[in-house]
């Protein structure tokens, strides 16, 4: 099992063959992040945009003597969609957003006919490092939808578990979360988590335990939970928790960060290949670390997790 | 100022004992900290509900309860409106819950506020003693408006602002959390914030800002951008209120507690007094000091604190 981040990138090095990660208009703050995953081994990056300025941006860097390629497309716009086409086309496996803008990224990425979707919905997992557990544990949706329907949140799981099975964890215990856990007509997440529930207990998910609802104390207490009657293998050791909405995922995933001094690595997932997002709150350690689980599931082909 | 939960627990001991109404304490582990809270003299406890219930867990908490008031109901709406309407009275400083479903306390409660005429929606404020951080931080509202529209979130943020009035805090900040980032639009939770701010600007909500900051990214960005972990963080950025969007966030956000090193005490504040609603998965420790900072609330209240 993966159970930490370095088990990650031991587990990225040991895969062998070099990702080509095409990354289209890099920033100088990507800079450190490029060299430490090239250092690291980890990919071979395709950066794309203007040679000039390309060349002169990775002067000085270790960047400039590796074998990173360079594909001259002036225009910014362009650049991108040439980014999307390389990884499209097979010629690189990963795409790696540069200084792109996040929302221009995603409509490239989600793009019907140009862009890297094959049909699934995008989510983002939030993976954080429960080192007192020695565990990983998977926060989602923190990232893409804004307010998901039952249907929608049927995927957000599943691109949870596709995830979660790269990352091995066996059996999965999932907690779909609510303000409450008991299930009241008048929470709308409670009815949905229900529902994920039944469909769990149906096999609908396949070999997992899923609860819901969950109220957050139930999912990270088994004690709390008895006291509430919630008597599960779920309670008090979750690997999935499934946020209700993005107001509650997007805030909980930086509380974790900044309150609770958690180490966090992001994951786009839904995408036919890897696509690694720069968001503001991760840190380039850890964005090594989405490197290297990107090239882990661009490792697994057209059908990665 | 009260900042710390030292604060408050030596602040209740001066300041008390208070008569607390405990609605049916039909728990060892609820009857256990009114006890604590009785032997500290925070409190005078007045029991109601079924007394059969009340001695069986007074024994098991060893609780002698000869000579605490004891009034006997069994019907659980009863007991919720009994005890709500002593708060209003003023027979009693100030009421917790015990084993009753929390919507009865809501009814009850929003009951008496309609026959005071204070027009008040109820909310709950859940505060954080985060170790490193010395003074409080609280997230609202927590536990009554499901999807609260912008005229209920106006009025949380009033019973917010005036419960850190009482705790001494002249001047709270508040951020308006939302999901809005860089993709996505503007969701409505960040239209909200934007229309609170101008109420908040126009003096609305009296002695308090609210920030521009809607996420805790932006909250801790200084000048060096976005901090990347928690290493970066200059903790006190961190505004006393935080507004969250919806029930879901609310309650997911605040229990925490029961993972971070943080301590949560929350409460429910009506024009009558401070009502005392522990999660029923709270256990005594926890109780006992919301406990303790109802009395801190109690005794500023009495002392003519008004909202």
């Amino acid at each position: 099992m993966i159970s930490t981040f370095r088990d990650i990138l031991t587990r990225a090095k040991a895969a062998g063959e070099k990702k080509r990660a095409a990354m289209a208009v890099p920033v100088p703050r990507q800079l450190k992040m490029l060299e430490a995953a090239v250092q690291a081994g980890l990919i071979t990056p395709v950066l794309v945009g203007d040679a000039k300025k390309l060349e002169d941006l990775c002067k000085g860097t270790t960047l400039a003597a590796s074998d990173c390629r360079i594909v001259h497309e002036p225009d910014p716009a362009q650049a991108l969609v040439r980014a999307i086409a390389l990884v499209k086309n097979g010629e690189a496996d990963i795409l790696l957003q540069g200084g792109t803008d996040h929302q221009v990224l995603i409509d490239g990425v989600s793009d019907a006919a140009a862009g890297l979707m094959n049909g699934r919905l995008m989510s983002f997992v939030s993976v954080f490092e429960l080192l007192q557990r020695d565990k990983l544990i998977l926060v989602t949706d923190t990232y893409i939808q804004n307010q998901p329907t039952l249907a929608e949140k049927q995927w957000i799981l599943e691109n949870a578990l596709r995830l979660a099975a790269l990352l091995e964890i066996q059996r999965p215990k999932v907690a779909v979360l609510a303000a409450i856990e008991q299930v009241n007509p008048g929470i709308p997440s409670t009815l949905d988590a229900a529902i994920l529930a039944k469909m769990a207990d149906r096999r609908q998910f396949g070999d997992i335990v899923l609860e819901g609802p969950l109220d957050i104390d139930c999912a990270l207490d088994r004690k709390a939970a008895a006291r509430k009657g919630v008597n599960s293998e779920v309670t008090g050791n979750v690997d999935i928790y499934l946020a209700p909405e993005m107001d509650t995922g997007y805030s909980l995933a930086q509380l974790l960060v900044y309150i609770g001094k958690m180490q966090m690595a992001g994951v786009l997932m839904g995408t036919c290949s890897p696509v690694v997002l720069d968001l503001p709150f991760v840190s380039p350690e850890n964005k090594v670390i989405e490197i290297a689980l990107a090239t882990l599931m661009a490792g697994q082909g057209g059908q990665h997790p | 100022m009260i900042r710390t939960l030292d604060d408050v627990s030596r602040f209740a001991q001066e300041k008390g004992p208070k008569r607390l109404a405990v609605l049916a304490p039909e728990d060892a582990e609820f009857m256990l900290a009114v006890k604590k809270a009785w032997e500290a003299t925070y409190i005078e406890p007045v029991l109601i509900g079924d007394p059969e219930k009340i001695k069986r867990v007074a024994a098991e908490a060893a609780f002698d309860i000869e000579g605490i008031e004891l009034i006997s109901e069994t019907d659980r709406q009863a007991v919720a409106n009994l005890g709500t309407a002593m708060l209003f009275t003023g027979e009693v400083d100030m009421a917790g819950k015990g084993q009753i479903p929390t919507a009865y306390i809501y009814r009850a409660i929003i009951r008496e506020e309609a026959k005071a005429g204070t027009g008040r929606t109820i909310s709950v404020v859940s505060l954080w003693e985060i170790p490193e951080r010395k003074s409080f931080t609280a997230f609202t509202d927590t536990g009554v408006n499901i999807r609260p529209d912008l005229k209920a979130k106006v009025e949380v943020v009033k019973n917010a602002v005036f419960v850190f009035h009482v705790l001494g805090y002249s001047r709270s900040r508040i951020a308006v959390l939302s999901g809005k980032r860089e993709i996505g639009g503007s969701p409505a939770s960040f239209k909200d914030a934007a229309a609170l701010r101008k109420m908040a600007d126009a003096g609305d909500f009296g002695e308090c800002e609210i920030i521009a900051a809607t996420s805790f990214t932006e909250i801790f960005s200084g000048t060096a951008g976005a901090p990347q972990n928690a290493t970066q963080i200059d903790i006190s950025r961190l505004p006393e209120i935080l507004l969250v969007p919806n029930l879901d966030t609310g309650n997911i956000l605040c229990k925490l507690d029961f993972f971070l090193p943080v301590h949560r005490r929350s409460l429910v504040m009506t024009s009558g007094g401070p009502f005392i609603i522990p999660s029923r998965s709270d256990f005594c420790d926890s109780i006992l000091g919301e406990i303790a900072m109802g009395v801190v609330v109690a005794d500023r209240m009495k002392e003519g604190e008004k909202r």
